[in-house]
């Protein structure tokens, strides 16, 4: 069976409003695609994908499998120059349909993710 | 958010707010409904919701309003409010493993999507958050983390309760090492035991 894997680089997110970057991931999770997204989402935004996720859910559509790893937290001065311009520091999420990922296993520093059919 | 900030340190100064809004939050069956009914039996001789094993069996918010607990020399007033589980996925199927048809089974399933928009929308109106987990299951994941770190972008108290302790798979202190930076209750709601941990514990950290 194939897995579909999109990696996505947080320049083409970083141009969306939220409204739009959710319905990006939706439309394409919903197409049986994983997404690597070079950006950790915010907790808000974590927020706002689980109430949109939950406005889609139908019998052939019953959610999603996420994990992000948090970008760097370190105040040193390049970090907040970068967010200060807009930027980020790094992260990491991975979204997939719940049909098609099995399994999300998160530590700190690291996630492993189960994908197959049902 | 920075006058809801103001109105909290108004309070807090001159005392006034003697209400708090207690959210219960965490995933479906980690016992915040069992939680909820062991606290207002405990203070007020009524439950507030129903109990089953079948997840999102809370899927509107519940409520148990003014139930004054004491804690040593302390008095809390809170509104005591039971959330519905927030998941990420919700498969009308695994109600179908309970035995239910698949009508019941997709109407329970639409019903358990609302409560989890619901729950998240009752972030901004709860003044101190318990977080439930299950201590039987492995606390990191991502709707742990979603909870916890939305209720620390807002500043609101959160207390970890690690429930399910008579259970003989329980592990606490994975919840410990999991979020070092809140405090911790190991508990057993359906038991009751350290109940009163608890208490104390909402009455120190609470605002």
């Amino acid at each position: 069976m194939a897995v579909e894997i999109e990696f996505i680089s947080s320049d083409m997110l970083g141009k969306k409003t939220e409204k739009e970057k959710m319905s990006y991931i939706l439309e394409r999770i919903s197409q049986n695609k994983i997404l690597v997204v070079e950006e950790s989402l915010s907790y808000d935004e974590e927020t706002k994908l689980i109430e949109e996720t939950m406005k889609r859910v139908n019998d052939k559509f019953p959610g999603i499998e996420v994990s992000t790893l948090r970008e760097k937290t370190e105040g040193g001065l390049r970090e907040r120059l970068i967010k200060m311009l807009g930027g980020s520091t790094g992260g990491l999420t991975i979204i997939g349909p719940s049909k098609l990922v099995k399994k999300i296993k998160k530590e700190p520093q690291q996630i492993s993710l189960l994908a197959g059919e049902r | 958010m920075p006058f809801r900030k103001l109105l909290r340190w108004f309070g807090r100064i001159f005392g006034r707010k003697k209400l708090i809004r207690l959210g219960l939050y965490g995933p479906p069956n980690a016992g915040k409904t069992t939680l909820a009914n062991k606290i207002s039996m405990d203070w007020t001789g009524e439950p507030v919701g129903k109990v089953s094993e079948i997840p999102h069996e809370t899927r509107e918010v519940q409520k148990k309003e003014r139930v004054v607990v004491h804690s040593g020399n302390k008095k809390i007033i809170m509104n005591l409010l039971d959330m519905p589980g927030i998941a990420t996925k919700i498969d009308y199927e695994d109600f179908m493993t309970y035995g239910m048809s698949a009508e019941e089974a997709q109407q329970r399933a639409k019903e358990a999507t609302k409560g989890v928009i619901e729950a998240i929308k009752w972030l901004d109106n709860v003044d101190t958050a318990l977080v439930i987990m299950d201590s039987t299951e492995d606390p990191y994941t991502q709707v742990n983390i979603t909870i916890i770190g939305n209720l620390e972008a807002r500043n609101i108290p959160v207390i970890l309760v690690a429930n399910k302790i008579d259970l003989k798979k329980s592990k606490p202190q994975q919840i410990r090492e999991a979020f070092p930076q809140h405090p911790v209750v190991e508990i057993s709601a359906l038991t009751g035991k350290n109940i009163n941990n608890l208490y104390d514990t909402i009455a120190k950290h609470s605002r």
